[in-house]
């Protein structure tokens, strides 16, 4: 058929039933993304004879004759394969100007959207926004950027650091040229799919694969039988050692509804799903346990059966056989704090199961390059130890493995696990050919990870005036079938809720739990935001027990400068407070809440109140985190960065690029950043932890300052002068004897290493004001005002961006997200419609705010902030809608049907 | 995805017929709801009958003061249309409480009154559900069924009609015009349009095989206050949990003289019962009418807080109601 694609004339062949997306991406117009292939995130919207649709519901053979528009020729007629536009459309040159974006994945159909709406349509965005899902921003900036406003400094003379600079790629993200995982272009492409376990628990008996093989274009069918018997973690750690290696990549024992059973790879997507549809399989199923109370029953089905592993290494021993981790630890005697306290509270908190739901799905692309080597593009924020795994895996060397990212479509915790390289790697190493296996949405739903769930009982004890005698934990993480981020999450989310205040007598109980249901994993502030939740909630009864303001308790007893830091044990760490800001972070959100009551109320009839809650975390995950620079001046005179650490939308590439261009006295626009890439760099442990500016960040401004020293005695040399004479410009370095150009210097280059040592602390204060109608149990946010310590800020309006997509993530999750899972232990929320995250329309605009301060320890003086304010958004929430109502909401999500009864029956009673 | 036939007939004789001749045959209008049925595999039709040719996308007064809307008129026309706007804004403001944008240039009339459920388990083809797979079972009976029926439903089926624009139809008492494979027409009020589950939940409407719509005639327009109040989990675009289309006309004082009242939401179909209506304008008391509405409902478990969901939306929007 003909059609015509960004005003040129175009023939395509599509397949009988094949959608327009798949057709325009096999064209070559790589920005029509997927995020969903059913018409609920909006990333594939194409103007179709200029009105924006949904590529992905619109059969291709409809396009016929008619005249298609992708982001690549939004700016005008353009081939499939030319670059980055010489102009671009105004919506695009405004999402520039404004930076509406992060991670980029969402970013071409948000402006095919809101290119096409009109003067009354933008006015009300929320609506004419609500077919468009961005899960990194929080939607303030794209609404700046529809509203016109320009936040991108111009650029020019003068230190970067602290500047509001453009990201390195945003151009190519703006125009659809930014290349995702999958925006690349493979001849002879295998594809494969699983099929998944329908039980909760069961054995494969036998798999018959000879109708899956007599399908038509079926290459191969993998079972069981044909994988390595080398068990490891999915989740991905410096030492593999912190997960326990309980995974195969394809087992005979099913543990969750959801597991991989078989692969399939065929010529084709369609070929292989038939072939899963193919094969027979013969269970002999299980008794499950799906509860994780119930999970630690002395009778309990037991999830990782030692007879299940025979000649193996036992698990690990705890006191029951499905915990997979535990933490016990205390200081002082809490008993004795609560018996000398004049006030005790005692509450349980549950905490649901989320999903990360960044819009590129997981998967990757694996094929043998003309090295022969084994090599990966991967959707993932830890290159180096997904190769590390499979080197371990396959038996393979290091240097005949290669795990590449293209630009990745978010993370938020979910790639920092390994859950399609291996299966891939398998097909590639059997078959010698390329293969793809990019997840569905119902997969990520199914067969991917989600936060931990969990259930946390927090006691307190204070004297008269307020002061912390005793804080108790007691926490039972579901960490599903799999043991993958067990252990991690439940020690680092019992950690810092405590070691943030100052109280003698501290004790944790902290159990991770094995049950079958689909593994929980990395999540957005690691354990933290669901302990916070519990601690911060308590805290705000505590405060109203004593009659103190919520800003006050927490001044009285929140840790402060020259005071240890202590969570449950005196053993010593290597945690300091490089900077404190916490005073600020309260002081500046109690201000701006009193200074301005934001919103009036919906109605005279709307209880009205206000909550606050406070976090702290570590700037770096603990026993050491890696990272490599390499920098090199270039024979033209530019710069190259060489960076271990993955861009996943938290702006690394930003801050690197400005720390670069800042230790080398040049303009960032001279600074290319090129990395995550196993050929780039020796080592680096990854975009996880809040890491990448601390730690990637600190590698660079070490391998810039080498640089620049490097240069100078080459200049010097040159010159026969003194390097510490000479001083390095934009483009030269000036010497006594004169300017020597860069490009007849280049090239020298020069690593940098970072050791994530010893680390930080980073803070963060949240506010809301809420109005609750107290007859339908509808929450409105009036104002939202959240101050962040993140010591020296290098780009403001990135961060600022980080925060607001953290206030929102975590608003979906304390308000309406909840990955459900029925009793027999399936998930049944699979698809964006069923489990709505926040939409334009319902993202308060949140004020931001930042202490000043400046970090002895992080690069340039900075702090982590990127995991961090996620955690206090639930807890002030709730602390909120306890102020209005008197309600104390101990379990999110807030659904109104939830809250409904709860919030009647306190204002019943308080109006009683 | 299963490979199909299709066929693109350039009458609407020639669709009916072919409909009725092909065994497995789907109409494919705007496709958002079929295409993705059909990526699951939940739908696969032999053939897919493309009726977008045909002349059918027309909006057009009727001679009694009423409004024809062609069966292909694109959801965002529809919401556009000045007489619309103007005398049907019930229709407006359902339409555009649904889909986004994006959905609504090219879902039509037609193809939005025969929208399936978005029951999760519906689309989860591990899992039973009658109306996929009649006979083997239904999952939200005892599943998780915060998003099911509390009205009407049966012991085979508890899903819900998800559509905004029915419930609106519904409330203005529209009339589904219809052609069959033998070239009668036929008019069918919406009310006897779409069916109750019962023991036959695939069967949603009470189309004929091969029947097709050619269009939706809405009566000449009624004087009162068009309301269309959607409550959800999200503040934007999601599927209703209660939703109510309400044309009310004030009388004396607080109390309306004239009230029609249809609830999404709750039932396999659009849910509208006259006598409720009909005790508001007598009493004037919105629990009256909620009564009535809520005769025999039964909640499941987790959507057990519609049932009093249903009361409060009401009483919120016919207090809007008198007060505009």
């Amino acid at each position: 058929m003909r059609l015509t694609v960004n005003g040129m004339t175009q023939e395509a062949a599509p397949r009988p039933g094949q959608c327009l997306r798949t057709t325009l991406r096999d064209l070559g117009w790589f920005g029509v993304k997927k995020g969903c292939d059913a018409g609920d995130c909006g990333a594939c919207t194409v103007h179709l004879d200029g009105q924006p649709v949904h590529a992905c519901l619109m059969p291709a053979f409809r396009a016929e004759g008619r005249s298609v528009t992708t982001i690549e020729g939004l700016a005008g007629p353009c081939r499939s394969g030319e670059g980055v536009p010489a102009e671009f459309h105004p919506m695009q040159a405004a999402f520039l100007a404004a930076q509406g974006f992060q991670c980029g994945f969402c970013t071409p159909g948000m402006i095919m959207t809101a290119a096409a709406l009109d003067a009354s349509q933008r006015q009300d965005l929320g609506t004419a926004l609500k077919g468009n899902l961005c899960r990194c921003t929080g939607y303030r900036a794209i609404r700046d950027a529809v509203a016109g406003i320009t936040h991108v400094d111009p650029g020019g003379e003068g230190d970067p650091i602290g500047r509001n600079l453009p990201a390195p790629a945003a151009a190519e993200t703006v125009s659809g040229h930014a290349r995702f995982t999958f925006d690349a272009a493979v001849d002879g492409l295998l594809h494969l799919k699983v099929l998944r376990s329908p039980h909760p628990h069961a054995r494969i008996v036998a798999i018959d694969r000879s109708a899956a093989l007599a399908v038509p274009g079926v290459v191969a069918v993998f079972t069981h039988a044909d994988v390595p018997r080398r068990r490891f973690s999915t989740g991905r750690h410096e030492d593999p050692r912190d997960d326990a290696a309980d995974t195969l990549i394809l087992d005979s024992v099913l543990r969750f509804v959801g597991q991989r059973v078989a692969a399939v790879v065929a010529e084709s997507e369609a070929a292989a799903e038939a072939g899963c549809a193919a094969l027979r399989v013969t269970y002999e199923v299980r008794p499950a346990v799906v509860d994780p109370t119930l999970a630690l029953a002395a009778d309990a089905p037991l999830v990782h059966d030692g007879a299940d592993r025979p000649g193996e290494d036992a698990p690990p021993l705890h006191a029951h056989p499905n915990l997979a981790a535990e933490v016990h630890g205390g200081v002082g005697d809490v008993a004795a704090g609560l018996a000398e306290a004049h006030h005790v509270y005692e509450g349980e908190y549950h905490s649901q199961r989320v999903q990360h739901v960044h819009l590129e799905t997981h998967g990757c692309l694996g094929l043998i390059d003309a090295d022969g080597r084994l090599s990966l593009r991967s959707s993932t924020q830890v290159p180096f130890l997904t190769r590390d795994a499979l080197c371990a895996l396959f038996e393979l060397p290091p240097d005949r493995v290669r795990v590449s990212c293209g630009r990745v479509g978010g993370g938020f915790g979910g790639k920092q696990e390994m859950l399609t390289e291996d299966l891939v790697a398998l097909a590639v190493l059997r078959l010698g050919r390329p293969v793809k296996w990019e997840l569905t949405r119902q997969e990520q739903f199914i067969g991917t990870t989600t936060r931990h769930p969990m259930r946390v009982r927090v006691k307190l004890g204070a004297t008269r005036d307020g002061r912390l005698t005793a804080m108790a934990l007691d926490v039972l993480s579901n960490t599903g079938a799999y043991g993958n981020h067990a252990g991690g999450v439940i020690h680092h989310g019992c950690n810092e809720v405590l070691a943030a205040y100052t109280c003698p007598n501290k004790r944790v109980d902290g159990y991770a739990v094995y049950t079958h249901t689909l593994p929980a994993g990395a999540f957005r502030g690691y354990g933290l935001s669901q302990t916070i939740f519990a601690m911060e909630s308590a805290l705000d009864e505590l405060a109203r027990m004593v009659g103190l303001d919520p800003y006050a308790l927490r001044r009285r007893n929140a840790i402060r400068p020259g005071e240890p830091m202590i969570s449950n044990s005196l053993e010593p760490h290597d945690v300091a407070i490089g900077s404190y800001g916490l005073d600020q972070c309260l002081t500046l959100v109690e201000a701006a809440m009193r200074a301005d009551p934001g919103e009036p109320p919906p109605g005279p009839d709307w209880r009205v109140g206000s909550g606050m809650a406070m976090a702290m975390i570590d700037t770096i995950p603990p026993r050491g985190h890696f990272a490599e620079a390499r920098l090199r001046l270039e024979a033209d005179g530019s710069y190259t960065a060489q960076v271990g650490t993955a861009e996943f939308g938290n702006g690394t590439a930003t801050v690197h690029r400005q720390i670069a261009a800042s230790a080398l006295d040049t303009d960032p626009a001279r600074v290319r950043i090129a990395g995550a890439d196993t050929d780039g760099v020796g080592h680096d442990t990854g975009a996880y932890g809040s890491t990448g500016t601390v730690v990637g960040g600190q590698a660079v401004l070490r391998a810039a300052r080498a640089l620049a020293r490097a240069i100078l005695v080459a200049a010097a040399e040159r010159m026969s002068t003194d390097p510490a004479a000479c001083r390095l410009a934009t483009d030269r370095v000036e010497t006594p004897a004169g300017p020597v150009p860069l490009a007849d210097l280049g090239p020298i280059e020069a690593a940098g290493h970072a050791e994530g040592s010893p680390r930080s602390v980073s803070f963060n204060v949240q506010a809301f004001r809420v109005g609750v109608h107290p007859r339908s149990g509808e929450v409105r946010i009036l104002k939202s005002v959240h101050a962040a310590d993140a010591g020296c800020v290098i780009n403001p309006m990135q961060c600022r961006g980080q925060i607001e997509g953290g206030v929102a993530q975590a608003l979906g999750a304390a308000l309406h997200e909840e990955v459900i899972v029925d009793g027999a232990g399936r998930v049944v929320t699979q698809t964006l419609r069923g489990y709505p995250i926040p939409t334009c329309a319902g993202v308060p605009v949140t004020e931001v705010l930042f202490a000043d301060t400046r970090d002895r320890i992080g690069p340039l003086g900075a702090k982590s902030m990127s995991e961090a304010p996620f955690n206090p958004v639930a807890a002030a929430l709730a602390n909120a809608i306890r102020d209005a109502t008197g309600a104390r909401l101990t379990a999110t999500p807030f659904r109104p049907d939830r809250i409904f009864a709860q919030v009647m029956n306190a204002v019943t009673v308080g109006e009683g | 995805m299963k490979a199909f036939a299709y066929e693109r007939p350039a009458t609407v004789q020639d669709a009916a017929r072919l409909a009725a001749e092909r065994p497995d045959a789907r109409f494919i209008a705007g496709g958002t709801n079929l295409l993705d049925l059909m990526k699951l595999q939940i739908e696969t039709p032999a053939t897919l009958i493309d009726v977008n040719r045909l002349p059918l996308a027309e909006v057009t007064d009727t001679g009694d003061g009423g409004l024809r809307i062609g069966a292909l008129v694109r959801n965002s026309d529809l919401a556009a249309h000045p007489r619309v706007r103007k005398d049907y804004a019930v229709l407006g403001k359902a339409l555009l409480a649904g889909a986004s944008g994006q959905l609504r240039n090219k879902a039509t009339t037609a193809g939005n009154l025969l929208q399936r459920t978005r029951c999760y388990y519906f689309y989860d083809t591990t899992k039973p559900c009658n109306k996929r797979e009649p006979g083997s079972g239904c999952a939200a009976i005892g599943g998780f069924n915060r998003i099911m029926a509390v009205l009407g439903a049966s012991e085979a089926c508890i899903a819900t009609n998800p559509s905004d624009m029915n419930v609106a139809l519904r409330a203005l008492d529209a009339t589904v015009e219809t052609v069959d494979p033998q070239g009668a027409k036929r008019s069918i009020p919406i009310a006897a349009f779409h069916r109750l589950p019962g023991d036959t939940p695939q069967i949603e409407t009470n189309l004929k095989p091969g029947e097709l719509i050619t269009a939706v005639t809405l009566p000449k327009p009624v004087e009162g206050v068009h309301l269309y109040r959607k409550v959800r989990d999200r503040a934007s675009y999601a599927f209703a949990t209660v939703s109510v289309a309400a044309i009310i006309a004030k009388g004396e004082g607080d109390q309306p003289k004239m009230a029609k009242l249809a609830f999404g939401g709750l039932a396999h179909k659009p849910w509208r019962v006259e006598a409720a209506e009909a005790a508001l304008v007598e009493t004037g008391s919105t629990d009256a009418a909620a009564d009535r509405v809520l005769e025999g409902a039964r909640g499941q478990g987790s959507n057990d807080f519609k049932i009093p969901l249903t009361r409060r939306t009401l009483r919120a929007t016919v207090a809007e109601a008198l007060r505009a």
